[in-house]
């Protein structure tokens, strides 16, 4: 018997079970039954502008609790106003140059931000799959920008969810996290958000995000910035709706696919 | 980690109740977060979800094998590691052969109480591996050289001139006594450990089965670096942390933030279960599922509702002797109530004779507990271990001579006529010890022990059944009844 049989067997011994009587999980079906998530897909299904902008507002209140900074934009030229201006402001923490790390997003190309820096000493990065750079870039960066696929309303709770393109150094590492936030990624509680992280075929690592990095272990203190980012900026945008845009996909957007309509961002200079 | 004897607790104790910062942290922190905590149940929008969370956390542990199984295939279906280790000894054995495998060389450590319960970073620094505490509280009383003493307040027991001081001496910073300038000195310190370790090493809040994940709660940050940014990342998890499904998750998640902190939900709630799929990211991910004296735990009927415990620590934040005491007398990785409880059960039971009998009994860590775990009731049964010894738990009676004179004084209190007789007569032996306040001060013998700390009221000259027959004289009817009742005293 190698060590794992034997650790099975005492658990079983343990519960009144015979030592080498496996017990098939198929056998157990209720063990891993839930909550039928339907009511709660199909209430995020049925969401219309007017519901969506309720759930913005629930959002924003609980973003300034949590010392969230936040931005409403209606394009992502307005969008990419605001990156600018957060840019611009930044001091870089860890290094001499302002680095951006941008995830592999196609709403994050579509800010176009290489170009607006192209004249300035800031060096905008996208986070490739392939790029065997990424570490320094991560370190180096002032800010991570993200585009969270789920957001919870309640808590202002950005689900941020990993894989190629999108690792989960770029929320953390920087100084600055920038999340750009469509509405239509808003679920109002974590029920929600979990009906739709269950349907995801392959569920890669994720995060909640609530908030800038915080603690409270000096005397009770509360300091924001601990180990993770300083400060947490979501620009919230509400799109006028596009013809095609779908909310909440089952499935992370193909952003290999959605990049051949927006050429400029198969690859970005990087402006230094 | 130390592990003191039995008699430290009381050591500890002492020295706890007479530190006043100790106290005057406790008490803010209960005040704050123990009371805060109960008056949250009372509000909870969804006063069944404490019952169902309990519920669940019951089936899972009645149907442990079937769930680690799960478990353990769904991690390794996505690229992780699992291992499961019967003692504290193989998983630290195990830890460091996987460190020596990586050429590992710094450790850093997000807060983990399951890493400390198996005495891991003895052994990785004793294999010249620097061991890096991560949590800012984990780290301070890392640098102080102390153990913590709260599941989430590590360093509780010091105020900021002792935590300015030592930032000052160990890390070369100019002397500061506030907490920002402190938090950053420590920010730009760890990070660079966080950035250049080959390995991090966390505890695991819960995992779940039905997605081969962990999950990982944290405030700062420190336990997402150190999933993430280093090459190899191993999670040890004591075997109960583990749910079924996703919806079980959610609640007992939601249990968890608020009856830690209050929150609805903490900063970061990460979920990892194998490698990242970034370059530069974590590349090997390990799970290491520890029995370690759980499992005797789970057999036993009394005892296996412990295991439900999902460590947010409230018990902690509402006890009246751990809000005096502090966390250094449990001299274990757990502290607190809970810490009372299982500690014994972990690690012998007549090795923490003391702490099993230190708590009040009071009941308020039962309704604080999320879970409604019923610390007392297990309290009680560890003293009747204790009282009477116990061949399953291998546990020798403490003190025959007590239980001796219990069964004396059973004897006695069921004679009524010996008993009177009894009385009689210790009041007439009672009175050379009679001071002047009417109280006797101090006995002798195996009593002595008791009137160290208390005044004991000396038997009184007419006794209380005496008193209320001179009052209410017996109507016959109760007179023949009562005669009937205590046959015995005319024989
Ligand atoms: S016993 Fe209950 S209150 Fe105490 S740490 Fe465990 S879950 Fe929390």
């Amino acid at each position: 018997m190698n060590s794992e049989e034997k650790f099975f067997a005492t658990v079983r011994t343990a519960l009144g079970q015979a030592a080498d009587g496996e017990r098939p999980a198929k056998l157990f079906p209720q063990l891993f039954a839930s909550p039928d998530p339907r009511p709660a897909l199909a209430r995020i299904a049925a969401r219309g502008p007017a519901e969506l902008a309720e759930l913005a507002e629930t959002l924003l209140a609980a973003a300034t609790e949590n010392r969230i900074t936040t931005y409403q934009v209606s394009s992502l030229a307005e969008a990419e106003a605001v990156v600018v201006e957060l840019v611009r402001q930044t001091d870089p923490e860890f290094s001499h140059t302002r680095h951006l790390l941008c995830h592999d997003h196609p709403d994050i190309a579509g800010l176009r931000l290489w170009q607006r820096f192209s004249r300035e000493s800031v060096a905008v990065h996208t986070s490739f799959s392939q790029d065997q750079q990424l570490r320094e870039k991560t370190i180096a960066a002032c800010i991570g920008i993200t585009a969270p696929e789920i957001a919870i309303a309640e808590t202002a709770t950005l689900v941020e969810i990993s894989g190629p393109g999108r690792p989960r150094s770029t929320s953390l590492v920087p100084s600055i996290h920038v999340a750009l936030l469509r509405s239509e990624k808003l679920v109002a509680d974590l029920e929600e958000a979990y009906a739709l992280l269950g349907q995801r075929q392959q569920l890669d690592s994720f995060v909640f995000v609530t908030g800038p990095s915080k603690t409270a272990d000096i005397e009770a203190t509360l300091v924001h910035g601990a180990h993770g980012p300083c400060e947490l900026h979501i620009i919230l945008l509400s799109e006028p709706t596009l013809p095609g845009d779908t909310a909440h996909s089952a499935q992370p957007a193909e952003s290999a696919k959605q990049r051949e309509d927006t050429p400029e961002s198969t690859a970005p200079p990087e402006a230094g | 980690m130390n592990r003191p004897s039995q008699s430290n607790y009381t050591r500890e104790a002492i020295k706890g109740i007479a530190s006043t910062t100790l106290q005057t942290n406790l008490r803010s922190f209960q005040e704050r977060l123990g009371q805060g905590a109960m008056r949250m149940w009372v509000e909870l929008a969804d006063p069944e979800k404490r019952r169902r969370v309990k519920a669940s956390r019951m089936r899972t542990l009645d149907h442990l094998d079937i769930i680690l199984a799960s478990l353990a295939e769904k991690v390794r279906a996505r690229g992780g590691r699992v291992y499961f280790a019967e003692t504290a000894q193989d998983a630290s054995d195990y830890i460091l052969a996987v460190a020596r495998k990586n050429q590992v060389k710094r450790v850093v450590k997000g807060k983990s109480m399951t890493s400390i319960e198996i005495g891991v970073d003895p052994v990785l620094e004793a294999a010249g591996i620097e061991v890096v505490e991560t949590d800012l509280g984990e780290y301070i009383v890392q640098l102080a050289g102390e153990p913590p003493s709260h599941i989430i307040a590590p360093c509780i027991h010091l105020d900021r001139r002792q935590i300015g001081r030592l930032f000052a001496d160990q890390l070369g910073i100019d002397y500061s006594e506030d907490p920002p300038t402190l938090t950053r000195a420590a920010r730009h310190a760890l990070r660079e450990k966080l950035l250049s370790a080959e390995m991090g090493l966390t505890g695991c809040n819960l995992a779940c089965a039905e997605t081969g994940q962990i999950s990982l709660v944290s405030n700062e940050g420190n336990i997402r670096m150190a999933t993430t940014m280093p090459p190899v990342h191993v999670a040890v998890m004591g075997m109960e942390r583990v749910v079924a499904t996703m919806a079980e998750h959610r609640e007992t998640l939601q249990l968890l933030t608020r009856g830690a902190v209050l929150q609805k939900i903490s900063t970061y709630v990460s979920f990892v279960g194998g490698p990242a799929d970034t370059p530069g990211e974590t590349r090997e991910f390990h799970l290491v599922i520890v029995d370690n004296g759980r499992s005797k735990i789970l057999a036993d009927p009394e005892f296996r509702e412990v295991l439900a415990c999902i460590r947010c620590g409230a018990c902690l934040n509402i006890c009246p002797v751990y809000g005096k005491i502090g966390g250094h007398a449990y001299a274990s990785a757990y502290c607190g109530p809970i810490g009372a409880v299982v500690s014994p059960l972990l690690e012998g039971i007549n090795k923490h004779a003391d702490l099993c009998k230190g708590e009040t009994l009071c009941g308020a860590c039962k309704e604080v507990c999320p879970v409604e775990n019923d610390l007392p009731r297990m309290l009680s049964a560890l003293r009747h271990k204790l009282a009477y010894g116990s061949d399953q738990w291998d546990t020798r009676q403490m003190n025959p001579a007590e239980a001796f004179a219990f069964r004396l004084w059973r004897h006695l209190v069921t004679r009524p006529a010996l008993y009177r007789a009894g009385l009689r007569l210790a009041a007439l032996l009672q009175r050379p010890f009679i001071g002047k306040n009417r109280m006797i001060s101090r006995m002798v013998g195996p009593a002595a022990g008791w009137t160290d700390s208390r005044d004991l009221p000396p038997i009184a000259r007419q006794s209380f059944a005496a008193r209320w027959r001179q009052k209410h004289p017996p109507t016959p009817d109760v007179a023949k009844k009562t005669a009937e009742n205590s046959g015995e005293e005319k024989v």
